[in-house]
Formats: structure tokens, C-alpha cells, sequence
């Protein structure tokens, strides 16, 4: 249990040490509003857990701290020029009607941000999908202006990327804050899977399905350049790490949640290519949440299963030990 | 990728999700999982069989008396209920005592009703649904609608209704956020 | 005395037909995104339900369970015309407005399967009373959430423009319905339980004191 709580922590702190990795490089591109817009989420994350345990009568410990994450995860998919009303609001949605009412991170049933980014995308999408172009730095209270369509809806409207590779790694194209430096979300991938801190499982599901379907059927030109930029565009790089692959969310086994992460990858490959729907990846991780509980609900089956079966043959081995014992007793003339 | 995009056009179309028919059904359906399936494929029949009516009525019912037309749809599901619930005496006895509740839940609800009038309107705009055919794919669809829907609070049901959910949003309050969370997604998709 | 009260007060807060049991609750997700729409509502589900009903419990006993749910949806669809005639005399547009919804009141669940379970087990005074109160219940949950959600969704009050600096437009979906009605539900649960947890506490003062 001790273990379980520890490892709770490192993963919080290995995840905010990446997170914050993407946050500096959103500062370096569009000043400090986006680090503001950042701190604006975590501390309204932070009051709405502190207020929500109180409620739920219990103490709030460093474990409850998972919730600044996911409001980093927030401010990152947003665009840095946002109306920090509708960020606090998201993040308020994602912590307390994604999360607390279900129980909170004790058991988890949505990916509070997925969860978040979808609401904001329902009722404010306009403000949502419009980003400032990088190197834009806006006042604290300015209004944003000269805002533009991402490339991802670029890419998916007329299949065109003009943008240099080296300009994609380093995230010198517009789109949402945090999800667009590929170079260092792909580090962050790397240093995540090996310390196991994300479902393994669920990131290589997702990144195979947008592989296989992108190479099957490419959106625009090449077979190589859909299979590329199917990978970079509609943040599907960022949110198969920090949201299909969230291991609170993502099945425990890692086949299960390869499937899980297949499917996810497969189905938003489908809405990107016959609807053109901006990151979609998002959308299809709170639609298929019933069928990572459904896979859950199966591994809990397999596990009780396994345990009934070790029971029986524990005392079958008992019963069988038991035997030559009566027998050795009875074959004892000495007795 | 027809069968995911079909699957799709499925969600966005569900009554539940979409229209939140036959919502209070499924809640009380919800009181286990076995009832709650069972209970959608009841209603699956309904639907389907009812369409039929349902486009008997709005192909010889006349325009001035259209408001007499649920009170025919109501009398069809009332004459399906009859029939259903003698078919499942003659067809099994023993087991009648126990499955004729899942037609008692079924018969008259939002989800059935709502089924008619949602097909009938969309016939109403559309002259080329009005046929017979496009009525009774429209009822079965609705049905497999609500058994999708069924089968999405299924996934969940253990998570809703575990002791860490707080006691005042444990079960129903718990269920019509995660299908409004559902419901969200499905909207987003639009 | 006591005892009277809470029975037939019952459906007001104790038991909520909308909040406590979730019956009806399709309209006031869908249409409960005004209050207009949810007035419109409140009186339709209230002429259908109450006439409904009192016609119904003439009905005799001896019937079996199916006929006699039957006998009462037809009832309630028959009920439905005048009521639809006079909605459009009253509320006129509103029956554009909720669509479907108007006529599947008719075939409210407090009609189809509360009668049976519960009303028509009562002497028909306290039935009439009882059902009256379960149906203000409903209504009072419909306007409530037509309020609140067209303030939060379109920054209106009953079409008039209010002081809403932010306006959360998906409230106005049916998903916002899911979700706020959940929230309410929520909400309602909790109040309960700290009023039954206060009634407990004043009820065990007197032996506290006369220890």
C-alpha cells in the first residue's frame, strides 16, 4: 500500500517535470501569458480539490497533488491567449464534475482534462481553435489579436504542411501551447515509457492504429508524409502520452491497453480524415472511457479467476500432502 | 473503417445520448445489469415492431387528425404488449413469472414512444422516409441505440456505484453526469 | 399528524419524483434550457398528469395489472388533445418548442407506473393531495432548471438579457441537462441527508440534557 502511494507521487513528479519542460518552451513562444494562463489553472485545481475533500470529508495529502497536473495538461492544450475565465472554468469542470463527483483520484472513470478540453470545445470552440501565431507575445490583459487556425486544421482541410521538419520538432507552428513541441514530447515519451509512468501499452496502441491507418490511407500525398504528420498534427502526440496513456484511465494489462490505445488511434484517424475534426484524439479518449472500464471490469474477471484457480490448487497440494501423511500414520505399525 | 463510421453514425444518432429518450427507463433498468440488457432488447422489439404501426398510422391517418395519432400509437403498443406478454406465457410458464417484467418496463416509456414520433416527424420532413422499410430501420436502429446505451452504463455501473463515489452522488446522480460526459463527447463529434 | 404531513408533502422534497426517483426526467433535460419552455411544460405535465389520473382512479381494481396500464395510457393520450388545445391557446409557439416532449407526458412514468405502485393504493383525498404535491415537485424542479440554465447558457431571464459575463452554451444541450441535472440531483442528496442528520441530532439532544 506504502509502495502504491509512493509510486503515486514519483509518477505525479516525473509527469510535472515534463510538463513543466512544455510549459517553458510556451513561455519562450508567446510570453508570459501563457505561463500566467498555466498558474491561473493549477491554482483554481488546487482550491477546487482542497474544497471538494473537505466536502468528501477526507484530508488532502501530497497523492491529491495529481490534480495540478491535469490542470497543466489543460493549460497546454489551450491556446496561451485564451480568456483565463474559460480556463479556470474547464479545469473547475475537469476536477470536480469529471473527477470528484466519481469519487476522485480513488476512482477515476474520465481523464479529468480530456474531460475538460471536451467541454471547452462544446461551448467556447471558436475561442478554443484559434491560436496566435508563435513568437506572438500578448499582454496580460490585452485582447488577443491577428489569431489564425492551426495547422492542424490546415493539414486537414487541404492535406498541406508548410512548415520545415526542424521548424515541427521545435513547435515553430501554430496550435495549441503545450502540444505542438514535438521534439520535446517525444523525449518526454521515451522518459516516461521507461519509468513507467504512462501505459506502455496504451501510447504504442494509439501511435500503431495512427501509423497503420495513415500509411493505408494517407489524408494528402505521400504515404510517408501522412504517416508523419498524422503523428504531429491534432495533438496526437501529447495527448497519447498524457491522456490515453494516463495510467489511472488505461487498462493495467498492456495488451488491454494496447487494444484500447489501437482503437483510440484508429477511430480519430477516421474522424481526421472523413470529417477533418481538430483533435479528435481527445473526443475519441472520453468516447471509448466505457470500454477501458469495460476492459477493466474483464481484468478484474481474469484476476479473480486466477486467484479461485490458485486457491483450489493450493488446496489440492494441501489435501494431496495431507494423504501420504494419514497413509505414512496408518502404514506405522509403531502407533 | 465503414463498420467504425457506421458505429459513429450510430452514437450520433442515439436517443439517449442525443435526446435523452428513455432515460428514466434505463435508470430504473439500472437496478442491475442482467435487467438493464434485457430490458434494452425488450424495448428493441417495441421499437421495431411498433415502427410498423407506427407507419400504418401516418400513411392513412388524415392531416386534421393528427392529434389523435398518439392515442393510436399508444393503443398499438398496448395491443404489442397484450401480444408479447401471451407469447412469453405460451412459450415458457415457468419462466413467466420472472421475464414478464422486463415488458412491463418496456412497453410504455419515452424510449418507445419517443422512437414513433422521432421517426414519424423525420418521415413528416423527408417524404422520401416514408416507407415502410426506412420506418422499421429507423425502430431497430433506435432499439440498438438504446442497447448501446445500456451497454455504456453497463462499462460503468461497478465505478458508479462503489462506496468511493460520495454518498449523495452515488448511483442515479453519478450516472446522468458520466452519460452527460458521454453525451458531451458525442455532441463534440457534431 | 406528523406522520399525514410527511406523507403527503412528500413529493415536494422528501421524494422528488425528478430528483429523488429520476422519473420525467427527459423533458427537463431537453427542454428545461428556458423558462419558457419549462413554464409551457410545468402546465401541460400538470393538466395531463392531474386529469389523468383522476379519471384513471375510476378505473376498477379488479382489472389485470396490463389492462389496467393500458386503459390508463389511453386515457392520458385521450387527455393530451384538450390539453394540446389549449397549450396553443396559451402558450402560443411553445408546442413548436418541445416538440415530441408535449406527447410523451402522456406516457409519464407517475401516470404508467407510479398509479399502480403507489396512488391508487391511497384513499382517493389523500391520493388527489399526495399526486398534487408529487406534481408541484416536478414543476418546481422544470422552472428551476429552466432559470438557472437559461441564465448560465444564454445570459437571459425568460428572454430577457441579464448581467451573465461568460455564457456556458453547452448548458443549453442536452448534455449540459445530463450533467447539471445530475449535479442537482447531487445537491438534493446532500441537503437531505444533512437535514435527516440534523432531525437525528434534535432528537437525541433531550436524552443528552437528561443525562
Amino acid at each position: 500500500m506504502v509502495k502504491a502511494f509512493r509510486k503515486e507521487r514519483i509518477v505525479w513528479i516525473d509527469l510535472m517535470i515534463t510538463l513543466l519542460v512544455l510549459e517553458v518552451m510556451s513561455y519562450f513562444y508567446y510570453g508570459p501569458r501563457s505561463a500566467v494562463l498555466a498558474g491561473m489553472c493549477v491554482s483554481a485545481a488546487v482550491i477546487a480539490e482542497i474544497l471538494s475533500l473537505r466536502l468528501m470529508r477526507r484530508k488532502f495529502t501530497a497523492d491529491d497533488l495529481t490534480c495540478t497536473s491535469d490542470a497543466l495538461i489543460i493549460a497546454l492544450m489551450m491556446p496561451p491567449v485564451i480568456d483565463m475565465k474559460i480556463a479556470v472554468l474547464a479545469v473547475l469542470f475537469g476536477a470536480l464534475a469529471a473527477k470528484n463527483v466519481f469519487g476522485g483520484r480513488r476512482n477515476m472513470i474520465f481523464s479529468p482534462a480530456a474531460a475538460a478540453y471536451v467541454f471547452v470545445l462544446t461551448s467556447w470552440g471558436r475561442k478554443l481553435l484559434l491560436y496566435p501565431e508563435p513568437h506572438t507575445k500578448t499582454g496580460l490583459f490585452d485582447d488577443p489579436e491577428g489569431l489564425v487556425s492551426s495547422a492542424s486544421y490546415i493539414y486537414n482541410t487541404t492535406g498541406k504542411v508548410e512548415h520545415t521538419d526542424f521548424e515541427l520538432l521545435l513547435g515553430n507552428f501554430t496550435g495549441p501551447s503545450g502540444a505542438v513541441s514535438i521534439l520535446l514530447l517525444a523525449i518526454a515519451a521515451v522518459m516516461l515509457m521507461f519509468r513507467r509512468n504512462i501505459s506502455v501499452g496504451a501510447f504504442l496502441g494509439v501511435i500503431s492504429g495512427t501509423v497503420l491507418f495513415a500509411a493505408v490511407t494517407p489524408v494528402a500525398g505521400t504515404r510517408a508524409g501522412s504517416v508523419k504528420y498524422s503523428l504531429i498534427m491534432n495533438m496526437v502526440l501529447f495527448a497519447s502520452i498524457y491522456i490515453v496513456a494516463d495510467r489511472r484511465i488505461a487498462p493495467k494489462r498492456e495488451y488491454f491497453a494496447f487494444f484500447y490505445g489501437l482503437f483510440i488511434g484508429i477511430i480519430s484517424y477516421i474522424l481526421v480524415l472523413t470529417k477533418a475534426l481538430e483533435n479528435a484524439i481527445v473526443i475519441v479518449s472520453v468516447l471509448l472511457t466505457p470500454f477501458a472500464l469495460a476492459l477493466k471490469n474483464l481484468e478484474k474477471k481474469i484476476e479473480m479467476a486466477d486467484y479461485a484457480e490458485r486457491a483450489a490448487l493450493r488446496e489440492n497440494t494441501a489435501g494431496a500432502a495431507d494423504l501420504p501423511e494419514a497413509d505414512e500414520k496408518e502404514a506405522d505399525p509403531h502407533e | 473503417m465503414f463498420l467504425i463510421t457506421d458505429l459513429i453514425a450510430l452514437l450520433a444518432a442515439n436517443l439517449i445520448l442525443t435526446q435523452a429518450l428513455g432515460t428514466s427507463t434505463l435508470f430504473i433498468a439500472a437496478g442491475n445489469r442482467k435487467n438493464l440488457i434485457w430490458t434494452a432488447c425488450t424495448i428493441t422489439v417495441f421499437t421495431t415492431v411498433g415502427s410498423v404501426a407506427a407507419y400504418i398510422t401516418d400513411r392513412n391517418l388524415p392531416e386534421k387528425y393528427s392529434d389523435y395519432s398518439l392515442l393510436i400509437y399508444t393503443l398499438s403498443v398496448g395491443i404489442l404488449y397484450v401480444i408479447l406478454l401471451s407469447a412469453l406465457y405460451f412459450i415458457s410458464r415457468d419462466n413467466f413469472a420472472k421475464t414478464r417484467k422486463y415488458i412491463h418496463v418496456s412497453a410504455f416509456n419515452c424510449a418507445v414512444m419517443g422512437t414513433l414520433f422521432t421517426i414519424s416527424r423525420k418521415a413528416s420532413e423527408d417524404s422520401s422516409l416514408m416507407n415502410l422499410g426506412s420506418y422499421i430501420r429507423a425502430g431497430f436502429e433506435a432499439g440498438i441505440g438504446f442497447i448501446l446505451a445500456a451497454v455504456i452504463l453497463t462499462a460503468a455501473y461497478r465505478k458508479l456505484n462503489s462506496v468511493k463515489v460520495p454518498a449523495s452522488f452515488r448511483g442515479f446522480p453519478a450516472m446522468l453526469i458520466y452519460l452527460g460526459i458521454i453525451s458531451m463527447a458525442v455532441y463534440a463529434l457534431k | 399528524m406528523n406522520n399525514r404531513k410527511t406523507s403527503v408533502f412528500d413529493g415536494i422534497l422528501g421524494d422528488n419524483m425528478v430528483l429523488s426517483s429520476l422519473m420525467v426526467i427527459s423533458p427537463v433535460i431537453i427542454c428545461g434550457d428556458t423558462l419558457k419552455n419549462a413554464e409551457a411544460l410545468s402546465y401541460a405535465f400538470t393538466s395531463v398528469t392531474i386529469l389523468s389520473m383522476l379519471i384513471a382512479s375510476f378505473v376498477p381494481k379488479k382489472l389485470p395489472y396490463t389492462v389496467k396500464i393500458i386503459i390508463y395510457a389511453m386515457i392520458s393520450s385521450l387527455v393530451y388533445i384538450p390539453v394540446k388545445v389549449a397549450t396553443q391557446e396559451f402558450y402560443r409557439g411553445a408546442i413548436d418548442r418541445i416538440g415530441i416532449y408535449f406527447p410523451l407526458l402522456a406516457v409519464n412514468s407517475l401516470i404508467v407506473l407510479q398509479s399502480e405502485a403507489k396512488f391508487f393504493r391511497m384513499p382517493r383525498a389523500k391520493m388527489f393531495f399526495s399526486l398534487f404535491f408529487y406534481v408541484v415537485g416536478f414543476d418546481i424542479v422544470m422552472l428551476l432548471t429552466g432559470l438557472i440554465r437559461e441564465l448560465l447558457a444564454y445570459g437571459t431571464i425568460n428572454g430577457r438579457v441579464a448581467d451573465v459575463d461568460l455564457p456556458v452554451s453547452g448548458l443549453s444541450q442536452p448534455f449540459g441537462g445530463f450533467i447539471f441535472l445530475g449535479l442537482m440531483c447531487g445537491l438534493y442528496r446532500w441537503i437531505r441527508s444533512l437535514v435527516s442528520r440534523e432531525k437525528k441530532e434534535m432528537r437525541s439532544e433531550p436524552n443528552v440534557s437528561d443525562n
